[in-house]
């Protein structure tokens, strides 16, 4: 038995638990990328994230607007493209297909076109808007339309996830349920809610869980459509553990923001696991 | 002689001949990878290495890196000592100092002191020697439509640049007066040329880079003195009222500027002489054979104009094998040697040859270098960068601190400017 895990439990130690070890002994040491002295420096690391007035006045905020507002609104969306598609219509493969599209493109190449397509200059959704008539929003240089056009990134990478795994959900639903809920003639409406929802609700759960720590780390997006700015306005924690390491390339620093953000994501995920747990039990 | 001697002889010529053959194999050939980023005029001073390298028998391997992962990656191979990456590095003024301990020492390549004064100094390794030699001068300068603007009525300072820019708005002759890269590491395109020509720096005494001097006057940051908090109005005004500039200008990087300038957009632009060639690109722009070179315009505390004018350089690892650094400075002493490529390379992008010896031809035949010579080398000079370990993070915080200004009210601007004089100390008092 232990011979058959071995080849994952290798890959695991050697991409998973040493980087993490060596991440760790970075975050207590003087390591400054260009001379890694590499001295013992204790928590100091760690005490300076955490008096850091950007960390946790902007970053740690940001994050968790982000993470909210895009898990909460991908799963509105996704919930709404699944019912649809669990209906037969004409073209209904087609539909499937380009829904999930944005999930087959990269992150950098999907936050690449929106940042053009909002360009100020060459935009086609700014030049479109103009022939509107509608007054010109600065998309990417004002702090709240900026954040805004990186969570509407991140929903439209991310609906079509939960789309496609509550789809999968709501067809391996048991039948008798909708039968009954027809034959006391419920409304549609009130059987989504008291039948379809509270079914689904173990894997909206796991779903949720999964991204938001997922959506806790984003990167990608923030990186390439506003670089954490203007004036760092718009940083989250990978942004903000970026601009440690590689900007001012000091890896201890870096990493101490990595590992604080190891700590809260842990505090969150624990709390998420309680929920799913919880729920788990009441939809047994 | 005999069949049989014959036979004798060949078998024993062969034997020879093979014995020779094994004893003293082919020669194998070199092969050199050269880091850099895809900049045009790294892309041409490439050319001479690969048209020099061709005939010294050495392999090219070219590996092209992104700008914003070029730093910490370059940074993290020589410092980790890695042997089996990159033979020959390209190398910035803003982080020679940082890496200088970790190259080799370039004074014995060929013309490798043939530099402008001062130039190389900050390569110099702890033993004065450079660990960089020349690819070119980067210098900024100013841009401009010569279709719309006569030479005599060039702006001399800022109020003329914004004078003449609304001018041609209102005639629309062009949508924007000026565009420059304004996000974090394209601030010279904006914030720092016109700090230079306002008698103003980062840190006092302004433009002063020698350490010990800034340390004894107590690495006084000038962010809120009386020329940054203009310099600053100045760009608040050109976005917010006199708009002359884009207002989205704030997030550009040189590209989106560049971008602007070429598609016809804009009259003004500050770059590197380096893209002079793409701007008269016609495949590439607009405006080509329309673009003339000027003087900075100056701000109302200037005391006379000042360029910056810094060498953007290749450097070899110290740790590489021994017959790949001599393989790489021969080569680069053959480019540093090849006239006609530097002026191949001028040509194609305004980059000024690495080897200033090459210069003198060039003053003889070329007016356009002469202009530019004008222009650039008889003003004052202020490097573009502070020799200090957290220079990078000083950087940021000044770019941070300028957009934050320019996205707030203009009365609040000497406040925003003030709250970060704390941080750019004391960045560079943690040296």
């Amino acid at each position: 038995m232990l011979l058959l895990i071995a080849p994952a439990a290798v890959v695991l130690v050697c991409f998973q638990i040493i980087p993490i070890l060596v991440g760790m002994n970075a975050s207590f040491r003087d390591w400054s990328l260009v001379n890694p002295l590499k001295t013992w420096v204790g928590l100091s690391q760690y005490v300076a994230v955490f008096t850091d007035p950007v960390f946790l006045k902007i970053v740690l905020p940001n994050t968790f607007i982000l993470m909210v507002s895009s898990v909460s609104v991908s799963l509105v969306l996704g919930l709404g493209l699944a019912s649809l598609l669990n209906k037969s219509f004409f073209g209904r493969p087609l539909v499937r297909t380009v829904i999930l599209l944005p999930l087959t493109i990269a992150p950098v190449i999907t936050a690449t076109m929106i940042r053009w397509s909002f360009n100020d200059q060459f935009g086609v959704i700014t030049t479109f808007l103009a022939y509107l008539g509608l007054p010109e929003v600065a998309w990417l240089s004002d702090r709240w339309p900026s954040f805004t056009l990186v969570i509407l990134t991140d929903i439209w990478i991310w609906a079509p996830w939960f789309t496609i795994i509550l789809l999968a959900a709501l067809q391996g639903l048991p039948p008798e349920q909708f039968e009954a809920a027809k034959i006391d003639a419920a409304t549609p409406w009130r059987t989504f809610i008291h039948v379809t929802l509270p079914m689904l609700r173990p894997v909206i759960t796991v779903c949720v869980l999964i991204r938001s720590i997922d959506a806790f780390r984003t990167f990608d997006q923030v990186y390439i459509l506003t670089g954490g700015g203007p004036a760092r306005s718009t940083e989250v924690f990978s942004v903000y553990v970026y601009v440690q390491a590689f900007v001012n390339l000091d890896f201890g620093r870096g990493a101490a923001a990595a590992g604080a953000g190891a700590i809260i994501m842990l505090l969150v995920g624990v709390g998420l696991y309680r929920l799913v747990n919880r729920t788990m039990v009441r939809s047994r | 002689m005999s069949i049989e001697t014959g036979i004798r002889r060949t078998l024993a010529l062969t034997g020879i001949l093979a014995c020779a053959a094994v004893a003293s194999p082919a020669r194998a050939e070199t092969t050199l990878n050269v880091c850099y980023i895809n900049h045009p005029v790294q892309v041409a001073n490439v050319a001479i290495l690969e048209k020099w390298a061709a005939k010294q028998g050495i392999k090219i391997n070219k590996t092209l890196t992104s700008y914003s992962v070029y730093l910490p990656k370059i940074t993290q191979m020589l410092s980790s000592g890695a042997t089996d990456q990159c033979d020959i590095v390209w190398n910035n003024d803003d982080w020679g100092q940082d890496l200088a301990q970790y190259l080799e020492p370039l004074d014995d390549v060929t013309n490798a002191r043939n530099a402008a004064e001062g130039q190389l100094e900050p390569f110099h390794n702890a033993d004065g020697k450079t660990t960089a030699v020349s690819i070119t001068t980067t210098a900024g300068i100013l841009f401009y439509r010569t279709d719309l603007i006569p030479e005599a009525d060039l702006p001399k300072t800022w109020a003329d640049l914004v004078k003449i820019s609304q001018k041609l708005q209102t005639e629309k002759k062009v949508k924007w007066g000026y565009v420059g890269g304004m996000s974090y590491t394209n601030t010279f395109f904006s914030f720092w040329w016109t700090l230079w020509n306002n008698n103003c720096d980062i840190y006092g005494p302004a433009y002063e880079r020698d350490n010990k001097k800034l340390a004894a006057s107590g690495w006084k940051p000038m962010i809120d003195s009386t020329c940054q908090i203009q310099t600053a109005e100045f760009w608040w005004d050109a976005l917010n009222k006199d708009k002359i500039s884009p207002p989205g200008m704030t997030t550009y990087s040189r590209d989106e500027a560049n971008a602007i300038f070429q598609a016809g957009d804009s009259a003004f632009t500050v770059a590197d002489t380096t893209f002079l060639g793409t701007f008269n690109n016609p495949e590439k722009s607009t405006v080509a054979g329309k673009v003339g070179i000027a003087r900075f315009p100056e701000g109302p505390m200037s005391t006379g104009g000042r360029t910056w004018i810094d060498i953007w350089g290749w450097s070899i690892p110290k740790t590489i094998p021994d017959d790949r650094k001599v393989a790489a400075k021969k080569l680069l002493g053959a480019m540093l040697s090849d006239a006609d490529g530097q002026i191949e390379q001028w040509n194609q992008t305004g980059g000024p040859p690495p080897n200033t010896e090459v210069w003198a031809t060039l003053e003889k035949n070329d007016a356009g270098w002469r202009k530019l010579y004008d222009i650039l080398f008889k003003s004052a000079h202020v490097h573009d960068a502070y020799y200090f370990r957290n220079w990078s993070t000083v950087h940021k915080i000044y770019s941070d601190t300028m957009i934050r200004a320019m996205k707030g009210s203009r009365a609040d601007i000497p406040q925003v400017l003030k709250a970060s004089v704390d941080a750019i100390q004391a960045g560079a008092a943690t040296k």
